[in-house]
């Protein structure tokens, strides 16, 4: 069965002068959904191009949404000028500042009532509950309580805050374009990307058999795993360094195998990209880490 | 299915001997245990090394061998009783080519354990080829399973199965179209960065198959992720493949090309040059 959700966007009043402040976070929309078949671990998926998204697991068997509307989202330049205008407008254009304070004032007083019809879409299907934000100007905070076992696919983009994930035992595929990606308490596997992100991952426990991999172009990969974990890393990275308080046993980072070695024009692979091979606990799961200019930290548990 | 039943049909697997829906269930198992994975690999890697897995299968053809054997052998048998008068004939034929003299007794003797050595080294020769063949055989079905394995896992929602699909790719030997088409697949559709980089190395390892290079250049193209064109074009460069000159330059002149994928790229050229 096919239960579709739509939140629709309520009317929203937004105080133009006296709660502009505060509006960044304006309208909260809830909504509590099933999954059909609960004896199951089911899977959720979330996509949403500007915002940010955060999964708790919980002692429940639904999953909760919450999502809050951010009055609109600033680009890049507009959170610059705001910046600006904090430290005190004094790299802000006079010109343009003068423009906002007239329209201020043109407003006072006055409340703004918001005509474009926004909202979130929910579909659960199959034992998956999928949560997608309808394209818009407007960004919104995702908040989902989920049952521990579910499985999560989140993605993210054109965010600052990123995805945040705590206490969930499912698969979780995370991708962000900006955002940080912080998840704790979680077991895998993990498959994770960022392009300018942080990734930071904290392990409480590992679930053995499946690979996972993480990748960010910028930011540095920061992964907790536990005193006794046994798992087999493959890092690379161009420009970043590798930390680690484990004692990883390191393997020539020679990716070939013997059969292409007796092959003609074979064995010059000498240098394709920084690759390191290594065992921890004398091997394991295996963990993809990919970076380009960001550090690689590998943290045992304490 | 639990493990246990999967191990029962596990030497009925590696023979192809299973039905479609016992198949079904011991791939959909094998996707999600790594544990009876790990069995069934080692347990074909024994086998290889013995060489004792079933090359024929006990199919209906082997019971009407079996059965003619079993005549055979009793009408051998009854054949041999009506020759012992024959038998003995042929005894006194051969005790008269006999030499009389015992120095060439001798002599007769040990050219005939001469024969007998080397007519038996030949023979253990012969079946250590044989044997080679077998193994060869052999290797080509764990190939086979692995690449069963491969793409069924390459399909699978879940990014980390199909990860776990590239790396079981990996390790085939000989590769053969299927598995190249699947991982150039993975390489340009498959939604998830990590699956498409890991798809990258894989492919590093069968870069002397004729499509890959070409699917490599090819490819190049349409990555939109950053980390993917950067491993890519490292890759190009670490084979020396010059026909990735033209890719790399029309790449350059991508304007929304990521500023550090077009230094990679720019010195990718005078490496290639």
């Amino acid at each position: 069965m096919k239960t579709i959700i739509r939140l629709a966007g309520i009317m929203i009043l937004l105080w133009a002068a006296g709660l502009a402040d505060n509006a960044q976070e304006s309208q909260a929309d809830h909504a509590v959904v099933s999954f059909s078949n609960p004896a199951k671990p089911g899977t959720v998926e979330v996509d949403i191009s500007e915002g940010s998204i955060t999964v708790r697991g919980y002692e429940g068997k639904d999953v909760v949404i919450d999502a809050r509307w951010r009055e609109r989202v600033l680009t890049k330049e507009e959170q610059e000028q705001e910046a600006a205008l904090a430290e005190g407008g004094e790299e802000l254009d006079q010109e343009e500042l003068a423009r906002k304070k007239a329209q201020a004032e043109k407003a006072k007083g006055m409340k703004t009532i918001e005509v474009e019809s926004m909202g979130l879409t929910i579909e659960e299907e199959e034992n998956v509950i999928q949560v997608n934000a309808e394209e818009g100007k407007r960004a919104v905070d995702v908040v989902i309580q989920v049952p521990f076992s579910t499985s999560l696919r989140l993605s993210c983009r054109d965010d600052e805050r990123g995805v945040t994930v705590d206490r969930v035992d499912g698969e979780i595929e995370v991708e962000t374009s900006d955002g940080p990606i912080v998840l704790t308490n979680v077991s895998g596997p993990v498959v994770a990307d960022s392009s300018d992100g942080e990734i930071k991952a904290v392990f409480g426990k590992v679930v053995p058999g499946k690979p996972m991999s993480f990748s960010t172009m910028e930011g540095d990969v920061d992964i907790t795993l536990p005193f006794d974990v046994k798992a087999s890393l493959k890092m690379k990275t161009d420009e970043g360094k590798i930390f680690t308080d484990f004692d990883v046993q390191l393997k020539p980072s020679q990716q070939k195998k013997e059969e292409d070695e007796r092959k003609e024009g074979g064995g010059y692979r000498v240098s394709f990209e920084k690759v390191t091979l290594g065992l921890i606990n004398g091997g394991g799961v295996e963990i993809q880490i990919t970076t380009y200019e960001g550090n690689v930290y590998i943290r045992k548990a304490k | 299915m639990k493990c246990e039943q999967i191990r029962e049909k596990s030497a009925d697997y590696l023979a192809g001997e299973l039905d479609e829906k016992s198949l079904s269930e011991v791939r959909a198992h094998l996707a999600d245990c790594p544990a009876c994975r790990e069995e069934l690999e080692s347990l074909s890697a024994i086998w290889t090394k013995l060489g004792v897995l079933p090359k024929e299968q006990p199919s209906g053809s082997l019971r009407i061998r079996f059965y003619e054997m079993l005549e055979a052998y009793k009408k051998g048998t009854e054949k041999d009783r009506d020759k012992i008068s024959l038998g003995q004939t042929l005894s006194y034929w051969f005790g008269r080519l006999m030499p009389r003299r015992p120095a060439y007794q001798i002599a007769l003797s040990l050219i005939l354990i001469a024969a007998g050595l080397g007519g038996g080294f030949l023979l253990s020769v012969r079946s250590r080829s044989a044997a080679r063949t077998e193994v060869t055989g052999l290797r080509g079905e764990v190939d086979d399973m692995r690449r069963i394995v491969a793409v069924s896992l390459l399909k699978q929602a879940s990014p980390s199965e199909r990860l776990m699909g590239v790396s079981w790719s990996a390790r085939i030997d000989r590769p053969g179209d299927e598995i190249i088409q699947t991982l150039l697949e993975t390489l340009n559709r498959d939604p998830n960065v990590n699956v498409r980089l890991a798809a990258v190395d894989a492919l590093y390892l069968f870069y002397d198959h004729p499509e890959v290079k070409a699917g490599l250049i090819h490819s190049l193209a349409g990555q939109t992720s950053p980390l993917v064109q950067l491993s890519l074009i490292n890759l190009l460069v670490e084979i020396r493949e010059r026909r990735a000159v033209e890719a790399l330059e029309r790449l350059i002149q991508d304007e929304k090309l990521n500023p550090k994928v077009k230094k990679r790229a720019e010195l990718g050229l005078t490496q290639l040059s």
